[in-house]
């Protein structure tokens, strides 16, 4: 039986995870809880569907569950999902390399104000670049600067999160995100999206 | 049946269990465990890399023959130097994989590592244990030369101006000093400079400079304690009589 939703809203995330190791139902509140966001970032840094998305966040939270009392209290628990989601997903597109190649992610369905800095950090001669071609442009990068990129801007983590998510120094996150800016801008510069003029140096 | 149900009969169907404490707690363990492990051994090691600084004179190996660099590769604890580098590489490597490593840069890593083991290393010199653990290491490792048996070999070359031994007797004239080797010598030390602190009286290990003037006669014009550099400076050359 699950749990109700109400239930679940009344519980902190630390209180979720007491109460899952006692009776596994409760492990659904967290399911439900996280969920939007973790596969939008699945979808997000693989390019896979709705289904493969799917598939592997319910290989990560197999993984979540087994590893359930390894969460260290003193680290976000939303951070420490995202770190074994990502990994799990970086696996995934590792194994899968069909991923990406037809990428059905409807970016449009979430435009976070965070978005709009990074747009007004990347200099581009051309003003109001539509989220799709921005999204295009991310799409292009190295996996490392993607992987930044993504959890700053679209999944808005701060960079404490980012370093528990990726297991690196903070000082670390600040450098690849500068750098990925850079690419970011030498990306736009260099490949217009479909559909759009090449933007000028 | 949504994914979060899915998800929990899954869980149930195929009897997947949470991983028990212990093994958690065994890894942190471990990990901590390997790190104080590898700091000691860097400890010890630069521990005894101070011993061998100690034991070299540096301000009497320019006078040496050959290069003053010769000298010191032929002191230096390469095997200690060694070992002190891979602990430190092992403990920066243990440290990084404990529960929040990654959040240290390299640097930090490095400095960390390298801090604890000099602290420790620095107290267990003081406390005279890098000696016996360097006479220890030579007597159960065959193929290690200690740091004595090497300053012996160094200053057992009297036809290059180089002798050590142990004081037998002292004569306003003259000191009779037998070598490493267990040779009697007679020691001219009328223009010899020694510093304040050594006694020149039976019984004391010295080093001595200067050349051999005889089949078993050598006229010193440096003497210095066996057991390392004099901390003061260096004294004015004197008469023995004086």
């Amino acid at each position: 039986m699950l749990i109700a939703s109400k239930i679940c809203d009344e519980l902190t995330d630390q209180e979720v995870v007491d109460r899952a190791l006692r009776e596994v139902d409760y492990f659904s509140c967290l399911y439900e809880r996280y969920e939007p966001a973790l596969l939008r970032y699945v979808r997000r840094i693989t390019g896979a569907g709705q289904d493969g998305a799917e598939d592997i966040l319910q290989d990560a939270f197999i993984k979540i569950w087994r590893n359930l009392r390894g969460y260290d209290p003193g680290m976000k628990l939303s951070s420490w999902l995202y770190r074994i989601v990502h990994n799990e997903a970086i696996s995934a597109l590792r194994r899968q390399t069909s991923f990406g190649k037809n990428r059905t992610v409807d970016w449009a369905d979430a435009e976070p104000l965070l978005l709009h800095s990074l747009l007004s950090e990347v200099e581009t001669e051309e003003k109001n670049i539509p989220a799709e071609q921005l999204h295009h442009w991310v799409s292009q990068l190295p996996q490392k600067y993607r992987e930044v990129i993504l959890l700053r801007y679209f999944e808005e983590l701060d960079y404490e999160a980012i370093s528990d998510v990726l297991q690196i120094p903070e000082g670390t996150v600040a450098t690849r995100l500068n750098r990925a800016r850079k690419a970011l801008e030498k990306t736009a510069r260099s490949t217009p999206a479909p559909n759009q003029k090449k933007i000028r140096p | 049946m949504n994914t979060a149900h899915k998800l929990v009969e899954q869980i149930k169907s195929r009897h997947i269990e949470p991983r028990p404490q212990w093994q958690y707690t065994a890894l942190k363990w471990a990990v901590w465990t390997g790190f104080g492990l590898t700091v000691l051994i860097g400890a010890l090691a630069f521990s005894v890399i101070l011993f061998t600084i100690q034991q070299v004179d540096f301000r009497l190996l320019q006078h040496f023959g050959h290069s003053l660099l010769e000298g010191l590769l032929s002191l230096l604890p390469l095997i200690w130097i060694s070992f002190l580098a891979l602990a430190l590489m092992l403990s920066m490597y243990t440290l990084r994989y404990s529960e929040r490593g990654y959040k240290f840069t390299l640097a930090r890593l490095a400095g960390y590592s390298t801090a604890f083991s000099i602290l420790l290393g620095t107290a267990f010199f003081i406390s005279g244990g890098a000696q016996q653990l360097e006479q220890a290491f030579a007597i159960r490792v065959d193929l290690y030369q200690s740091v004595q048996e090497k300053k012996e070999q160094l200053w057992n070359r009297p036809e290059e101006g180089y002798l050590g031994g142990t004081i037998v007797s002292v004569t306003p004239e003259a000191l009779q000093v037998e070598d490493f080797d267990g040779q009697a010598w007679t020691i001219d030390y009328a223009n010899a400079d020694w510093p304040p602190r050594i006694q020149l009286e039976p019984g004391e290990q010295v080093k001595l400079s200067g050349e051999k003037t005889g089949a078993a006669r050598f006229e010193a014009t440096f003497i210095r304690p066996w057991g390392g550099q004099p901390l003061n400076g260096p004294r004015p050359k004197m008469s023995p009589k004086e």
